[in-house]
C-alpha cells in the first residue's frame, strides 16, 4: 500500500477545496453539460459539449477551444458515479489518467478532493512541459466573471 | 536535426532517472555507474553523456578517472512545471467556486426581490 504511494507520487495531481455551496449544487454544476461548459477550463477557453452522459461507463466527449483557436479534444469516460458523493472518470486520450473527485457534505458548504493519476511518468512530464509553456492559464477567473455577469444579466 | 538537450529529457528515461539517484548520493566515476546497470558501458556511457549535456551532470577529470557529480540546482525547473501544472488544474477549482456563488448569488438576489 505504501509501496503504490510512493509509486504515484511523482505522477499524481491532488487538490482539496472547500466550496461555498451545497452539494446538491456543486454536484448538479459538474455533472449538468450545460453548468460545466461554463466553468470548465482556463481563461480565454470555451467548451463544446458533444456528449455528457454520467453514468458507469458513461461518456463524456468534449473540446475546449483555446483563445488562439486551437481545438482541444477530450474523451472521458466515467467509471464510477456515487451520487453527490464520487465521481471517477478516465481521460482515455492524451493525456490518460484516472480523475477521482469525491464530494463531502459540510452543512452548507462542501469539501472537494480532486486526483489525477497519470498513466506514466513520462506522459506525464510531457504535458507538464506542454500545459506550463502556456502563460496566464490561471487567470480563469476572470472569463467566468465575464461570463456569468452576461449570464445574471440576461436573467 | 538538432537534438533538444533540457532537463526533462535528461528525467524521459528511467536509466538516466537511476543514474542521477545514484550520484545524487556521491560522485561515482563512469566505470562504477557503469557497473551497476545490466547494459553495455557504452550505452550508460551514453545516458552520462546525455545528462551532461542537460546540465544535470558535471563530468571532472582526476587522473585518468572520470569522476559524475550530481548538479541537481537544473531539477527546480522540473518541479515549476509541475507547480505551473497544478495552479492549472486549481484554476478550475477557482473558476467552479466562482461560478457557484454567482449563481448562488442571483438566486439570493432574485428571491430578495420577489420578498420585497
Amino acid at each position: 500500500m505504501q509501496n503504490e504511494k510512493a509509486n504515484v507520487a511523482d505522477r499524481e495531481i491532488s487538490m482539496v477545496r472547500l466550496l461555498d455551496a451545497p452539494v446538491k449544487l456543486v454536484w448538479k454544476v459538474w455533472t449538468d453539460p450545460d453548468h460545466i461548459k461554463n466553468w470548465w477550463g482556463p481563461t480565454g477557453f470555451t467548451n463544446t459539449i458533444a456528449k455528457m452522459d454520467v453514468s458507469k461507463d458513461g461518456e463524456w466527449n468534449f473540446v475546449m477551444h483555446g483563445p488562439d483557436g486551437t481545438d482541444y479534444e477530450n474523451r472521458v469516460v466515467f467509471r464510477d458515479i456515487i451520487k453527490y458523493k464520487k465521481i471517477v472518470y478516465e481521460h482515455i486520450n492524451f493525456p490518460r489518467f484516472t480523475g477521482t473527485i469525491e464530494f463531502e457534505e459540510r452543512g452548507n458548504k462542501t469539501m472537494l478532493n480532486w486526483r489525477m493519476i497519470f498513466e506514466n511518468k513520462d506522459e506525464f512530464m510531457k504535458v507538464v512541459k506542454e500545459y506550463g509553456a502556456v502563460e496566464g492559464m490561471e487567470q480563469n477567473i476572470v472569463k467566468l466573471d465575464h461570463y456569468l455577469l452576461q449570464v445574471a444579466a440576461a436573467e | 536535426m538538432e537534438m533538444r538537450r533540457d532537463v526533462f529529457q535528461a528525467i524521459a528515461d528511467p536509466t538516466r532517472r537511476q543514474i542521477i539517484g545514484l550520484l545524487a548520493a556521491e560522485p561515482l566515476n563512469v566505470n562504477t555507474v557503469a557497473e551497476k546497470f545490466d547494459m553495455t558501458r557504452q550505452a550508460v556511457s551514453l545516458h552520462v553523456k546525455i545528462l551532461e549535456e542537460c546540465g544535470l551532470i558535471m563530468i571532472k577529470k582526476q587522473g585518468r578517472e572520470r569522476y559524475c557529480e550530481a548538479k541537481l540546482d537544473g531539477l527546480s525547473e522540473v518541479s515549476k512545471w509541475v507547480e505551473q501544472y497544478k495552479k492549472y488544474w486549481e484554476s478550475h477549482l477557482d473558476s467552479l467556486e466562482d461560478y457557484l456563488a454567482k449563481i448562488q448569488n442571483t438566486k439570493t438576489k432574485k428571491y430578495a426581490k420577489r420578498k420585497s
